[in-house]
């Protein structure tokens, strides 16, 4: 999704112009608040990351085995082990930042469908748009891309940035790789997400063309999406089976789907299977992003001319 | 200059239910570019979906609208338009709510007219647009519209909140600006009177119909008001209303030739030109504004 902007030409009575120009300047000028809350968001996750990382060694060592009474091998004394608190303020906060990436889609869409979209057809401020030199479709590319590469951007760079801080992965610390919230926020889910979110919630608000309806259903179709996908994550990628006479166990890393045949027979995802279904999902999202897109336009060029 | 600014054929728009009356009904006109245009009808007569339509909002049922010779879609650029309600968006102050007029127009942008007509207004380029009153806003929506340099004006009910010497002094400037630029203006209200004496062209509409179409002059030379004896023959001349008061009877006709002796003529003034089409909808429609026109 791109925005054509025309050459522009200033004339030669004006100031120089700075900075962004053209639709794209209306764009963020008129969504200021929510640029500047997304910047701080992304600020803010970025800050409470750097510092994950720089307690994360201590925080690993909370967590593990410990010695009674005194440490020995190695191992640290268990009473040196509980002094330790970063173990817990790591915990918390990994946990919150993935929980507001996964979560980021919710907000993206009800956001998409009330203050970008509806709120304009709403008041009547589109048409004022569409009566200046730009056609509604490239108004509707720019109010979609313009919050797309700001998505993306601070949604990489957070998750990104999450990876870094997570160190070396103990699940003890950061969750196991098939929680919901850790699997939608250390992998392409993360950006992909809201990126669906921005497109079905301009879907809502084109379809209502009433801010708070749109807001509403946004956050609804938002919601189905984020479930539908959890429920049946598991069934994107081929599980693995395995059976032995006499029972066995798998490992803390594998994502046990079912066991039969009185624990004789798992099956379950490996942790290798992170990446196939990351990207499995990735496109699924992205396709209804891109379907919910499609629709937008095509929705405005019926009601448009 | 016979150039056509705008044109309609067979022009229908509907909305909702097939069911439903549409709002405008097999209209046709033809105004010539530099005339400055009343729209004029009752409420729900057609005049903002008739203006929609011209600015490429909305697309008609049936029939075609071109603007300055082409689709109104593709000629967006030249032609301005101000909506009966003013969408503003409220968050921007003023002088941001003009570098919104520059940054969409930007082949266009006259920063210099715009800034001038919010000047005269005694706005504050920093006032938020939600703390405006609407004669404000209004003043501020006709600078962006005037900023954009367009070649065809599209005002929905512009004067509707100004008080009257705000009022004054915007048609004066907005008929300046038109002057020295040679702009088509189509203004529409329901207050004739806020219309007469600056336009030259007018457009009636009713129920969704053509009913008034051509250049003032002509048209109110086409119409006599006469008073006479209630029981004189008016034929053949097309009679649009008559009242009888007494033994005296009142009409606006269309002479077809000498009116003869024992009627006293009056020529109409807008008002009751409007007003007299308006009291009785089963009179012809008159259009002076096609073939004539066109053959020039």
């Amino acid at each position: 999704m791109t925005t054509a902007l025309p050459a522009t030409a200033t004339p030669a009575t004006d100031r120089p112009p700075r900075g962004a120009r053209g639709l794209t300047w209306t764009v963020l000028r008129l969504h200021r608040s929510a640029l500047i809350f997304w910047c701080l968001a992304v600020a803010a996750a970025t800050g409470v990351l750097i510092w994950m990382y720089a307690i994360g060694d201590e925080a690993r060592r909370g967590v593990g085995g410990c010695a009674e009474p005194v440490a020995v091998d190695g191992l640290p004394s268990c009473r040196a082990m509980e002094a330790v608190t970063a173990d817990d303020t790591y915990r918390t906060f990994i946990a919150l930042i993935a929980g507001a990436l996964s979560y980021a889609i919710f907000a993206v869409a009800a956001w998409a469908g009330g203050a970008l979209i509806g709120r304009e057809l709403e008041s009547g401020t589109a048409k004022l748009a569409w009566t200046q030199s730009v056609t509604p479709a490239r108004w509707l590319a720019a109010k979609l891309a313009v919050p797309a590469v700001l998505l993306t951007a601070g949604t990489g760079a957070v998750t990104l940035l999450g990876l870094w801080a997570r160190g070396d992965d103990d699940p003890n610390l950061v969750g196991d790789w098939y929680y919901p919230d850790v699997f939608l926020s250390t992998g392409p889910t993360a950006v992909a997400y809201p990126l669906a979110g921005l497109a079905l919630g301009a879907l809502a608000g084109l379809l209502l063309r009433r801010a708070l309806p749109a807001a509403g259903v946004g956050f609804g179709a938002a919601l189905v999406l984020y479930n539908v996908l959890e429920r049946y994550r598991w069934e994107f990628w081929p599980t693995v089976t395995r059976a032995e006479a006499g029972g066995f166990e798998l490992p803390r890393s594998a994502w046990q789907l079912g066991w039969a045949d009185s624990l004789t027979r798992a099956t379950f995802h490996p942790h290798s299977h992170f990446w196939p279904l990351q990207y499995v999902e990735t496109c699924l999202v992205l396709t209804v992003a891109a379907v919910a897109t499609l629709a937008a336009f095509w929705l405005l060029r019926r009601r448009t001319t | 200059m016979t150039e056509t600014a705008i044109e309609a054929a067979a022009l229908s728009k509907g909305f909702g239910r097939r069911r439903r009356k549409p709002a405008l009904d097999d209209c046709a006109f033809r105004l010539p570019a530099g005339r400055i245009c009343a729209l004029v009808g009752p409420n729900g007569a057609g005049k903002s979906t008739l203006l929609s339509l011209a600015a490429g909002l909305a697309r008609p049922s049936e029939g075609t609208i071109s603007v300055l010779g082409q689709a109104p879609a593709a000629v967006r650029e030249r032609v301005a338009y101000v909506a009966q309600d003013k969408p503003l968006h409220p968050q921007l102050t003023v002088a941001d709510t003009l570098r919104f007029g520059r940054e969409l127009n930007p082949r266009r942008w006259d920063a210099a007219v715009a800034e001038r007509i919010v000047a005269e207004g005694g706005l504050d380029p920093d006032a938020k647009v939600r703390t405006l009153s609407g004669g404000q806003r209004t003043r501020v929506a006709l600078a962006l519209a005037l900023g954009k340099r367009p070649e065809v004006l599209l005002l929905d009910e512009p004067m509707a909140d100004l008080d009257p010497l705000a009022r004054h002094q915007l048609m004066a400037a907005l008929m300046a600006d038109a002057a020295e630029h040679g702009t088509t203006v189509v203004m529409s209200s329901h207050v004739v009177a806020e219309l007469d004496g600056s336009c030259d062209h007018l457009l009636l509409l009713g129920a969704g119909r053509v009913r008034l179409a051509g250049p003032l002059d002509d048209l109110l030379a086409a119409h006599r008001l006469v008073t006479g004896r209630a029981d004189a023959s008016l034929e053949p001349h097309t009679v649009v209303e008559s009242r009888t008061t007494g033994r005296q009877l009142t009409a606006l006709v269309r002479p077809e030739g000498s009116l003869g002796d024992g009627w006293q003529v009056t020529a109409p003034t807008l008002e009751e030109l409007v007003l007299a089409h308006l009291r009785t909808p089963e009179a012809p429609a008159l259009r002076l504004d096609s073939a004539r026109e066109a053959a020039v």
